[in-house]
């Protein structure tokens, strides 16, 4: 465990830092708004690597350790957040699961496209009656000669309405006693696959967070990733992973809202002195920088031990619910802080606040990570 | 050349001369440091048909002048004059040289520096004497709101290149007298290896905001890209150029011609508009000739605002917004 | 192949470092350091010659060890090979002393150097003096402030705009430019270009005296300037504060200077009606 950060993961931040104020800066607050996909930008990221965090350098990826592919995410959440989530989504739950699991096909066909971009990814578990509680799912895949048919809905899908491949989560047999489910890679470009208008959604605005319809879309065989009855094993090692990459998103959407109220502090003026001379001010101020010194720790601890290729599904899920609990209080805070202003659209931490508040929700709830948590510290042998 | 009497060299630029008019700022403070050290004013100038110069130089003050006149010399050339410099200063010793900070001249004296082995302050605000009569060379310094007292103890000449506006030129007198050298072009400088293939006065530099009566300076305080370009809207409502702050051309929110400050334009206008604008050296640099300063920030203690004979404490954008308004209001009535 | 050497410079981040009054140093921890901007230029000219006319890019940076990190940067961008010269004796240098040993590292690790491009001006000290004593020190033909870059065989054709003048020069290799920051805007860095950097190179360190530079050279070619004092400049003058809502600033300030105000934009906005500020 490294506690200062080294050369290559100050060089990956300030790379990234500078990429996002310089492109993602100017326009957040306007896609925010409109709900727009920033098209443009995205396509300046794909030659960047954005798209191939872990992929690696032969698919065309970049190799990058965890910790470095968490600071990545950080530092474009902190500027905006909806970018951030694309990038993570697609590399945490979309590329992840075919460095996995993908056989040599899979990745061969996929991974490089994945990797630069030209495919971006989406992973469809949610479904109306299903979320955490993977069982629940109705989503159906009938085999047929060499092919599955996949029927069903999915719901809240981010990138949804961009993506050029989804991983979707269905049932490969629905009799209770023998409930097995697997996860089919399928192509934008198939027949039956439908995407659903893009959600009208609190924060974030700027994914094209969709819902996603398979009619009859019928997927060939060897797009079953891994293995035929895989899908809790992928479904609950993408989340693990998934989560680490909300931990870091929310992180950023909290250091990005710190920056901004102590800025403000610093300036706004009452009693003829800065905020920022006021204890009650300062109080905020230190315990925002408090939180999220810990946050960070938490999470970059949760990247090493995975990169050990130790269990890290415990501390995933402490990263996760700790870093997004941060992101709703410190984003929180920053509106307190800028007073009537933090709550108006003149100001980014409007959106900040916004945004925060879906990473204690989604990737698995905060209710759900301390479920995990809680399971993992009793089936302990010794505390 | 008669007796060892000290001599205080300043090289005359004199391509810009309707711009810029430090060589002659700079002959006037030679005189006030000349006194102190009993020393001559030397003016230097080389080029081909230079008349015109060396008749400016004198009846600003020059005690003497030394001039190369050969069509060898029609356009700058810095290797040449290093050569021709190198040569003349080996056979008279100046006390100090002194070199206005404008492109040509901080891309000249540090080599000129180098090749006589000697020290050189850049871009100094003030030049002083000490009772020992040395020079205290008065630069910027740590690229903050410092200033350092330099000197050039053990090596001459002492050199120093001056920012322009720093010091008052002395009203023109064309009664006044100077020693005129016209010397030949020394044989045998090595031939320049840099060559002049084209050059032409770029006339959309001369009506930059270095000349504009009123400017709208915009700094990071502005927020962003669209903010910023508010302040075209204003400058055009007042007849003025918008200058910027490095931080804002290196975020692409202005171009390079609108930066103002050390590395970019000093201005001299009669009214200058700060908006969110903190003050650092690297900016402020600039606008040592500006004659009225209204600057508008959100924080009192910020630089820029303590400079200005204006400060407004208010969001830079809000201001910005209300002044296009009651201008246009109060213009159109 | 062409040979180029670019020199860097590590800079703080922020431009206006915060002074400590109590201890008269500046707060150097208060910043992280980042590759100077004007140098990025220069080494993203370079990397526009590789790509145009093929060539081997050494950078050269001189510093403390963590100096290292943008000699790692300017591989992810595309640079060939990395030299930090690195050594306490060294620390302090002026411009005169640094060039004199980058000249020094040049000449013994990049002999045949073709072209040296540096950085018209560093963030953090302005002075512009370490491009050109550079060329002087190797006797090389310099342009300053250059904007656009060419090549035609050994012959540089090099553009610039200084004091008002569009100017094209041509010189030949060996010759030394630096690079203003009108142009040449630096690519981004690379995720994948960072990784390799750090994995594949070794920045090469050299000190002192694998520079053949003793301490008496030190002192031989050490500054020629000394600081005789440091001080906060003034800037506090008589002014005058409006405080309040935009609307009432503004126009408070307009009533009190619309003569000043009219008679220098040559438009009337005097006398008319209007709320009156107090």
């Amino acid at each position: 465990m490294q506690f200062n950060p080294c050369m290559k993961h100050k060089l990956i931040r300030d790379s990234a830092r500078h990429f996002a104020e310089t492109e993602l800066a100017p326009i957040a607050a306007e896609i925010d708004k409109n709900a727009t996909f920033p098209v443009a930008v995205i396509e300046k990221m794909k030659k960047l690597n954005y798209f191939g965090l872990q992929a690696p350098k032969e698919f065309g990826g970049a190799a990058l350790d965890s910790v470095s592919a968490a600071i990545v995410v950080e530092e474009l959440s902190r500027v905006c957040a909806a970018v951030g989530l694309c990038v993570t989504v697609h590399n945490g739950v979309a590329v992840f699961p075919f460095l996995q699991f993908g056989n040599k096909e899979q990745n061969e066909k996929y991974l490089p496209r994945l990797a630069r971009g030209e495919m971006i990814g989406a992973f469809s578990l949610t479904e109306a009656n299903a979320g955490s509680d993977a069982g629940s799912v109705e989503t159906t895949a009938v085999k047929e000669g060499g092919d599955y048919v996949l029927n069903g809905t999915k719901i809240f899908v981010t990138n949804g309405g961009v993506c050029d491949l989804a991983l979707i989560f269905a049932l490969t047999n629905t009799d209770r006693q023998q409930l097995q489910s697997s996860v089919f890679i399928v192509e934008s470009s198939y027949e039956g696959f439908l995407r659903g208008e893009l959600e009208d959604l609190c924060g974030m605005r700027a994914n094209p967070v969709s819902s996603l319809f398979l009619e009859n879309c019928r997927v060939p065989e060897e797009n079953i990733l891994g293995k035929l009855g895989m899908g809790m094993k992928i479904g609950m090692t993408t989340l693990d992973n998934g989560r680490i990459g909300v931990a870091a998103q929310a992180l950023g959407i909290a250091q990005g809202a710190f920056e901004a109220a102590v800025k403000y502090a610093k300036e706004r003026q009452q009693f003829k002195k800065p905020i920022a001379s006021l204890q009650t001010i300062q109080n905020y101020i230190a315990d925002m920088a408090t939180e999220q010194a810990a946050a960070r720790l938490l999470l970059y601890r949760a990247c090493e031990l995975k990169d050990a290729g130790q269990p890290y599904g415990c501390e995933a899920a402490m990263a996760k619910l700790y870093c997004s609990t941060v992101a709703s209080k410190t984003t929180s805070l920053a509106v307190q802080i800028h007073g009537g202003y933090g709550y108006s659209k003149e100001y980014d931490v409007e959106r900040y606040f916004r945004d925060a508040k879906v990473t204690e929700i989604y990737e698995g709830t905060s209710e759900i990570q301390r479920m995990v948590i809680a399971r993992a510290v009793l089936a302990k042998l010794t505390l | 050349m008669e007796n060892k009497k000290k001599s205080i060299w300043v090289f005359g630029d004199y391509r810009n001369y309707y711009q810029n008019r430090v060589t002659l700022q700079l002959i006037s403070k030679a005189m006030d440091l000349a006194k102190a050290i009993d020393a001559e004013v030397c003016a230097l100038v080389f080029g081909h048909e230079i008349d015109e110069w060396i008749m400016e130089y004198t009846a600003h003050g020059a005690d003497r002048i030394l001039a190369i006149d050969d069509p060898a010399l029609k356009s700058y050339s810095t290797e040449q004059y290093l050569a021709i410099m190198e040569a003349l200063v080996k056979e008279r010793d100046p006390e100090i040289i002194l070199i206005g900070a404008t492109d040509f001249g901080r891309e000249f004296a540090p080599r000129l520096a180098k090749r006589l082995q000697t020290g050189l302050s850049a871009d100094c605000v003030g030049l002083e004497i000490t009772p020992e009569g040395l020079l205290v060379q008065i630069a910027p310094s740590f690229g903050g709101n410092m200033l350092a007292e330099i000197v050039t103890e053990h090596h001459r000449p002492q050199m120093a290149t001056v920012r322009p506006g720093t010091f008052k030129e002395i009203p023109h007198d064309n009664s006044r007298k100077a020693q005129v050298e016209r010397l030949p072009l020394m044989k045998g400088l090595p031939a320049p290896r840099v060559r002049l293939i084209e050059y032409e006065r770029c006339a959309e530099k001369e009506h930059s905001i270095e000349n504009a009566q009123v400017i709208v300076c915009g700094g990071r305080g502005m927020g962003n890209k669209n903010n910023f370009a508010k302040l075209h809207e204003l400058a055009r409502i007042l007849g003025g150029g918008v200058g910027a702050t490095r931080p804002v051309v290196y975020a692409g929110w202005a171009d390079h011609d609108a930066l103002v400050g050390q590395a970019g334009k000093h201005i001299k206008p009669k009214i200058l508009f700060s908006f969110g604008i903190s003050g650092a050296i690297q900016h402020t640099a600039g606008l040592g000739e500006a004659d009225f300063i209204v600057a508008i920030n959100k924080n009192p203690q910020a630089t820029m605002m303590k400079m200005a004979d204006v400060a407004m404490v208010a969001d830079a954008g809000d201001v910005l917004n209300s002044l296009i308004k009651e201008l246009k209001k109060r213009i159109r009535e | 192949m062409l040979k180029l050497v670019v020199c860097i410079k590590q800079v703080p981040m922020v431009t206006e470092l915060p002074w400590d009054e109590k201890t008269g140093t500046l707060r150097r921890d208060l910043a992280p350091g980042m590759m100077n901007p004007a140098c990025k230029h220069a080494l993203e000219a370079a990397l526009q010659i590789k790509e145009k006319y093929s060539a081997h890019i050494t950078v050269i940076t001189m510093g403390p060890p963590t100096a290292k990190e943008v000699l790692y940067e300017a591989l992810a961008m595309g640079a060939d090979g990395t030299l930090l010269i690195c050594d306490k004796i060294l620390a302090g240098s002026d411009t005169y002393m640094t060039s004199w040993i980058l000249a020094q590292a040049i000449r013994k690790h990049c002999a045949n150097v073709d072209l040296i491009l540096c950085g018209a001006f560093t963030a953090d000290s302005e002075t512009a003096q370490v491009g050109p004593q550079l060329a002087e020190s190797l006797n090389l033909p310099a342009v300053a402030y250059v904007e656009k870059i060419e090549m035609n065989g050994r012959i540089l054709r090099v553009r610039r705009i200084v004091d008002n003048f569009r100017e094209t020069m041509e010189m030949e290799c060996p010759a030394l430019v630096t690079v203003s920051i009108e142009n040449y805007l630096p690519r981004y860095v690379g995720l994948g270009g960072l990784q390799s950097a750090f994995g594949e190179n070794q920045i090469q360190v050299i000190d002192a005296t694998a520079l053949g530079i003793a301490a008496a050279d030190v002192k031989k070619q050490g500054s020629r300037t000394k600081v005789r004092r440091v001080f906060l400049r003034k800037t506090q003058k008589e002014n005058e504060y409006f405080t309040g809502v935009a609307v009432n600033v503004v126009n408070e300030f307009l009533n009190k200077y619309e003569r000043k105000i009219s008679t220098v934009i040559g438009k009337s906005i005097e006398g008319k009606e209007r709320t009156r500020g107090k």
